[in-house]
């Protein structure tokens, strides 16, 4: 399992290097599926399929087929002037590497596992259970068989199981939030992409019109 | 569970892949990578997310997890919805070319 999950790792890293370094858009665009798509397998890995399914549909689905449709519809070109030996090219590199530095120093050296947290993770996630229980009188049960979870219920229950009873118990203000959120976002592109005024596409003058009224602020 | 051994690769790798999608947004001049770099930022927390919580055999990870999934799906639809627009009213798709708010 550990082998597997190394190499998945790797893989994904070099498909993640595919993303930022290749010279045409569509290139970047099936380099993230690729890391996507490991990513998926990571989590099957883990044990956590609920997020493998949903990776899968939502990211490698629904998101990529959308990067896929757009840069089919705008036809970018490649970047055909790498920006080497810009001030703040060296500046973003310089801080990107001090940032790569200090989480590897922290992952390696200063963070230490402690795995007797572990059955306290457990308790303290079914707290809300042992609560209710000692509320009906009913101390003698088992709480992690409440909910039909063994004990350690992450990994041996479904884990859809798991992962919807915290998501509609504990966390179900901040789940219809999202869905807040996604009405928002529809709104907003489909006011966005509506059909816009008169004339053809790259229109000169609608250019124009557009940076005047940008720099007049409006009006 | 994840074991012992793997879990500061797994750490490492969602490093890696965060400060390369930063690196990619600073670097890449076309908005479409840099769109696709942040979802690899997003991909990268959604690891560590996920890593810690099959270490801690605590599902909130997961929840965590799949909320920023949700998140980054609408940021994309918003974001590319930005795009078609910036596209139909006659620009070139380049974020140095792209500077009004600055002004």
């Amino acid at each position: 399992m550990n082998g597997l999950l190394a190499v998945i790792l790797i893989l994904a890293a070099i498909s993640a290097l595919g993303v930022v370094f290749s010279s045409k858009t569509i290139y970047s665009a099936l380099s993230l599926v690729l890391t996507v798509a490991l990513l998926a397998a990571v989590f099957l890995v883990l044990n956590a399929q609920f997020l493998f399914v949903v990776q899968l549909i939502v990211y490698a689905g629904a998101v990529m087929v959308l990067f896929v449709f757009i840069i089919a519809l705008l036809d970018p070109a490649a970047e055909d002037r790498p920006r080497i030996f810009d001030l703040r090219l060296i500046l973003g590199v310089v801080a990107v590497a001090g940032l790569c530095t200090a989480v590897f120093i922290a992952a390696r050296n200063d963070v230490t596992y402690d795995t007797s947290c572990t059955t306290q993770a457990v308790t303290c996630m079914h707290g809300y259970t042992v609560g209710s229980l000692a509320a009906t009188g009913d101390t003698t049960a088992d709480p992690f068989h409440t909910f039909g979870f063994p004990e350690n219920a992450v990994n041996r229950a479904g884990n859809v199981q798991t992962v919807a009873n915290q998501l509609f118990h504990t966390y179900v203000l901040p789940f219809e939030i999202t869905s807040l959120l996604l009405l928002v976002a529809a709104v907003g592109a489909v006011y966005l992409t509506r059909r816009v005024a008169v004339g053809p596409r790259r229109d000169p003058q609608a250019e124009e019109r557009w940076r005047d009224d940008l720099v007049e602020g409006g009006d | 569970m994840l074991s012992q051994a793997m879990f500061p690769w797994l750490l490492l790798t969602a490093a890696f892949l965060f400060t390369l999608g930063a690196l990619g947004v600073l670097i890449r001049r076309n908005p479409l990578v840099v769109f696709m770099c942040i979802e690899l930022m997003l991909n990268a927390v959604n690891l560590a997310l996920v890593g810690y919580s099959s270490y801690l055999n605590s599902e909130e990870g997961q929840v965590f997890a799949f909320m920023v999934i949700v998140v980054a799906a609408a940021e994309v639809v918003v974001g590319l919805g930005l795009l078609t627009r910036v596209f139909s009213i006659g620009r070139e798709l380049d974020v140095d070319d792209l500077d009004e708010m600055k002004q």
